[in-house]
């Protein structure tokens, strides 16, 4: 997902200022994936809202003690949300990519039976301990399963957890936050 | 994992010079953490290398505007070269370790499968380290690291397009 840019940055303005720009445009990305991103089927929904958040986390990380106390809280909210996107994701990479592999196994014992069997009218069930990967498939059934169910988890947890920053005003709270500049001198006293 | 250094920003210094101080910091720690990183006996060494190149790569994103632009799309271009390289090293050993950790809760009969995976996760995991290694001999070659400082000495300077070091210059190669 290509970055929206961010009008109006200045190399010889105060860092702040150029950072708040910045900060909203991330921001605003990251909110717009909701609810399209609620809906567990919209999987490139998630997936870009987990590379908004990462975006939004970085310039937080990089800027943050230049602004408002809740962008420290915000910092780690992001870095939570993008935690969880992640392991979604990984959900989402590994399911196919286990399936691909499992079919694989299936398709090449398949194979072997055909030719072990050369001739027969039929396919005795019996044959079937003798393909190469017979003992493979239970282990992979139960690893997509897990991945499946694991899935499923996460994303109730997502729902919660965005649910949770809405309630306690995630956007609002940042966009004040990143409008005041932080008395720095006093933060390096303390 | 190795924790990112922090570094003191304040509201009111310039956007360009905070953002060449920073580049400086998260260039050293990309290439500190290059050692042993080709080691697939320790996985973290990939990891904290991996994690080094998308914070500098964040950093080169956020400042862009206060480089030399001609300069800066070859070296963001190289360090994203190396970040996917990292990436596809670093992919397989996460998918390896969370199917090592799976496999003990299974039963023995479920076992096998799961070892046959990480065989294949394993060759994937060689290629990875075959890329990585021919990607670092690149940026070696194309002095990353070198354009990397020339671009934050670049914008060091009053008119980033009046300074534009040779190092920073992008190699024909």
């Amino acid at each position: 997902m290509k970055a929206r840019s961010v009008k109006g940055l200045d190399p010889d303005a105060a860092l702040a200022d150029n950072a708040e720009r910045i900060v909203l445009v991330r921001l605003d990305e990251l909110c717009g994936f909701m609810p399209k991103a609620a809906d567990p089927a919209e999987v490139v929904a998630l997936h870009d809202m987990r590379i908004a958040a990462k975006r939004l986390r970085y310039i937080l990380e990089i800027t943050g003690p230049c602004f408002g106390p809740y962008a420290k809280t915000a910092t780690k909210l992001t870095k939570d949300l993008q935690d969880l996107l992640g392991e979604i994701h990984d959900c989402d990479v590994q399911v196919p990519e286990t399936e691909h592999f499992a079919e694989r196994l299936l398709v090449a014992d398949a194979g072997a039976l055909h030719e072990t069997a050369a001739g027969a009218d039929d396919l005795d069930p019996v044959l079937l301990k003798q393909a190469p990967h017979v003992r493979d498939h239970a282990g992979l059934a139960a690893l997509q399963t897990h991945l499946r169910a694991r899935r499923l988890v996460l994303f109730d947890r997502f729902l919660e957890l965005w649910g949770e920053y809405e309630r306690k005003g995630f956007r609002a709270r940042l966009e004040y936050a990143v409008g005041e500049r932080a008395d720095v001198q006093r933060q390096q006293r303390r | 994992m190795a924790k990112a250094e922090d570094i003191d920003v304040t509201p009111d210094e310039p956007y360009r010079r905070a953002g060449a101080r920073i580049v400086r910091v998260r260039t050293r720690e990309l290439f500190d953490h290059a050692e042993g990183v080709l080691d697939t006996r320790d996985i973290e060494r990939v990891h904290d290398m991996r994690v080094a190149s998308r914070r500098l790569r964040a950093v080169l994103e956020i400042f862009a505007p206060c480089f030399p632009q001609s300069e800066f799309k070859g070296v963001l271009r190289d360090v994203k070269q190396l970040a996917d390289a990292l990436g596809e090293r670093r992919d397989p050993d996460v998918h390896i370790d969370a199917l090592r950790t799976f496999s003990k809760a299974l039963t023995p009969a479920n076992k096998p499968g799961v070892a046959r995976l990480i065989e294949e996760l394993e060759e994937r995991q060689a290629r990875g380290n075959e890329v990585l290694a021919a990607e670092l001999e690149r940026a070696e070659q194309r002095g990353l690291r070198g354009r990397l400082l020339a671009l934050a000495d670049a914008a060091d300077v009053d008119d980033p397009e009046d300074a534009v070091p040779a190092a920073a210059e992008e190699p024909v190669a």
